[in-house]
């Protein structure tokens, strides 16, 4: 009798004390739950910061094992289609095309209480399906100061005194003015964007749209404006820049091989983990016509959770519990210090934010123009798939010499046809 | 005699079976259901598949990116056709006749073929580098620095030097097939030779070179095929590019299908592609079959 009571007090004090650990008495989930966790681990700031937050979840939630699996960032968006291709897509995942994967009814739309988590959210027939990681990462020239305040550069106020900036650079021949990392393609996506909007978009906001409809083509005046000013500023770049994967730009920039390079708040860490004593300086640069125009607010991708998954109640409850957790402002805050990103939550976290991210923060606050990529719209401004792409290796055709803007633009225009005729949101072709 | 007539043997069908389901699921249905959807506008995800008749192959012939990428492909064919097996033959001589080392030689030529086609353009990649890359570097201590390139990022060298990264891994595989036919030719009849006043160019044109034919049909037609599907290298190290330099059709296919959404294009591409090899295997067997020689 004694031993049984003895075994009973024991069961009664392990379960007293499994009931005090981690979340699990909240019953989140019925039985032990296991989700596959993938985004574009491309990025080492990305990479350690999510594996940090879902070890917190782990712990967190017994119950639950969010288990990473690697995700391919150089070409994610590829690796995604290939996972869902062998059947392998997984639970939660980072979700960049996103109206493709709605569209073809692989994504479950969010709940009211995560959406309500964000400032800015992205609808597709009334529902959200995806929470955005950060602000869209805002572009701008990130430079040596030390360089700079030693030869007496200051930064520019004008698009015209950025351009005289370079040449100064350059006549003074130490260094490179530009780093660009040429040979991942959507690195070469930002200056693209930049010269983009200062030309097309800020001419024509629905130039895509215009696309479509058969009003405008890549013949357009604005858009042989912006390669010709891609081809001005890329005349600055470092010898070798198509060769140069975005992973070596940092080094560029730390050992005076170049004094600026052109890209997102994420470099602000990769640059200091690089060399903790680099000073960085900040500065946006203004179209031609004198406008600030930048990247910036939410965007459309996100963290998503598959409609296969969101099937077993309790794998749709551990993967809303996931996204929830992962946007507390004690996790989330890992997540945007790493990466140097501007919050997308309303309740943000308490950063110790760099002084040249304030900067960044200041100037979209600042900007006459704050908007997505021009891959990143949705509705009758969406993109045909890997139109960017395509736009991208013909721009670097350019750059090269090997085709002259009418023939680039000529090229576009047919491969514009030929992608329309899959993919047309204005007459409902591959959306429906 | 009646001779007793075969039925259906169950015994052998069990022994063929596992090989047989095999072959048929993962080959035999797969290429049937590319010619299906190489009809279509599937994009690769959405359930719903668009007949599109003969569309894809219309925009085949009218495609400037399909030209290019055929053209590439053609280049780099060729070019690691015949350089593969030049030095390949090159190298099977040497082992062949070398006195010391030979097990040495022979296990160094062939380390290459062991690495995997991404590790070995990850490599060469870094090599390559225009910066940082130990090319350059090399060229600059020695005081050849004018010639430093850039040597992925040029597109009039990229698929040469993808060629090269596919023939120093490819060529250690084929040296190991012609080394086996060299060490097939009769001695006695090189020995005859040499009696016979025969000088060593002679003794290799007019006997070991008939003799080894049969090695040359299976290593042209090996890296005849391996040319027209090389993949791996030009993802690591270019990506097709600089732009679309280095895109090949087996690159294409895999962009368009998989990047773009197009999977019914790129299956069609993937059906040109088919037809690519067949001929051009065809042509080949033939050339090289009526030059072999039976001992």
């Amino acid at each position: 009798m004694k031993k049984k009571l003895a075994m009973l007090c024991a069961a009664a004090v392990t379960l007293s004390t499994m009931a005090g650990m981690g979340v699990s008495a909240e019953s989140i989930v019925t039985e032990p739950t296991e989700l596959t966790y993938i985004f574009a681990d491309g990025d080492e700031g990305a990479k350690a910061s999510m594996n940090e937050i879902v070890n917190r979840f782990n712990e967190a939630y017994p119950d639950i094992t969010v288990t990473i699996e690697p995700g391919n960032g150089g070409a994610y968006s590829e690796f995604i289609k290939t996972k869902d291709s062998v059947g392998e897509f997984p639970d939660v995942m980072e979700m960049r095309d996103t109206a493709l994967y709605v569209r073809a009814g692989k994504l479950e739309p969010l709940s009211d209480e995560i959406v309500s988590l964000f400032m800015t959210t992205t609808e597709f027939d009334g529902e959200v399906y995806t929470a955005p990681l950060a602000g869209e990462n805002t572009n701008g020239i990130i430079y040596n100061k030390k360089y700079f305040d030693e030869n007496g550069f200051t930064e520019p106020t004008t698009y015209d005194e950025f351009i005289e900036l370079c040449e100064a650079i350059q006549e003074k021949g130490d260094m490179a003015p530009l780093v660009v990392g040429g040979q991942d393609i959507w690195h070469m996506g930002f200056l693209f964007h930049k010269v983009y909007n200062d030309q097309v978009l800020s001419q024509d906001p629905d130039f895509i749209e215009h696309c479509y409809d058969g009003s405008k083509d890549f013949s357009d005046p604005t858009f042989k404006a912006a390669l010709e000013e891609l081809q001005t500023i890329m005349s600055y770049a470092q010898d070798g820049w198509v060769s140069t994967p975005d992973a070596q730009i940092t080094t560029f920039l730390v050992n005076d091989m170049a004094a600026m390079m052109y890209s997102g708040t994420h470099m602000f860490s990769q640059i200091l983990a690089a060399d903790p004593d680099f000073e960085i300086g900040w500065f946006a640069v203004p179209s031609p016509d004198g406008k600030l125009r930048l990247v910036g607010g939410g965007g459309v991708g996100g963290l998503a959770i598959s409609a296969e998954a969101a099937q077993d109640p309790n794998k749709k409850a551990a993967a809303e519990a996931f996204i929830k957790f992962f946007y507390e402002p004690e996790n989330y805050k890992v997540y945007c210090e790493t990466l140097s990103a501007i919050p997308a939550t309303v309740e943000q976290p308490e950063m110790d934010v760099l002084d040249v991210l304030q900067e960044v923060i200041d100037a979209t606050n600042a900007a006459d123009d704050l908007a997505p990529m021009w891959n990143g719209r949705v509705g009758n401004n969406e993109l045909p798939p890997d139109f960017r792409n395509f736009t991208y290796k013909t721009a670097i055709e350019v750059l090269q010499g090997t085709r002259d803007i009418d023939s680039a633009c000529e090229e576009l225009n047919k491969t514009w046809q030929v992608a329309m005729q899959s993919f047309n949101p204005l007459d409902g072709t591959g959306i429906e | 005699m009646k001779t007793k007539k075969k039925g259906f043997d169950k015994v052998t069908f069990m022994f063929v079976a596992p090989a047989f389901i095999f072959f048929t699921l993962f080959l035999i249905v797969p290429t049937v259901s590319s010619v299906y959807y190489s009809f279509t506008s599937w994009d690769g995800i959405s359930p719903n598949i668009k007949w599109v008749g003969l569309a894809n192959y219309k925009e085949i012939f009218t495609s400037a990116r399909f030209g290019n990428a055929l053209k590439n492909t053609l280049i780099l064919t060729f070019f690691i056709s015949i350089f593969e097996n030049l030095i390949a033959l090159g190298l099977a001589l040497l082992v062949d006749n070398v006195r010391v080392g030979k097990k040495f030689f022979r296990s160094a030529f062939y380390i290459p073929v062991l690495i995997s086609g991404i590790v070995s353009g990850f490599i060469w990649k870094i090599m390559y580098n225009y910066n940082f890359g130990s090319i350059n570097s090399i060229l600059t201590s020695i005081g050849l620095g004018e010639y430093r390139q850039d040597w992925l990022g040029n597109t009039k060298l990229t698929l040469i030097m993808i060629g090269v990264v596919l023939v120093w891994k490819g060529a250690g595989y084929y040296m190991i097939i012609y080394l086996a036919s060299l060490q097939s030719v009769s001695p006695e009849l090189l020995e005859a030779a040499q009696i016979d006043g025969a000088s060593p160019w002679q003794r290799f044109k007019s006997i070991t070179l008939p003799l080894i034919s049969g090695a040359f049909t299976i290593n042209f037609t090996l890296s005849l095929i391996n040319g027209l599907k090389v993949f791996d290298q030009i993802n690591v190290m270019t990506d097709g590019g600089p732009g679309f330099t280095s895109e090949t059709l087996v690159y294409l296919l895999y962009k368009v299908g998989f990047n773009e959404g197009r999977q019914g294009f790129g299956t069609a591409v993937g059906m040109m592609l088919l037809f690519l090899i067949i001929i051009l295997n065809t042509i080949q067997q033939k050339f090289l079959r009526s030059r072999e020689v039976q001992m």
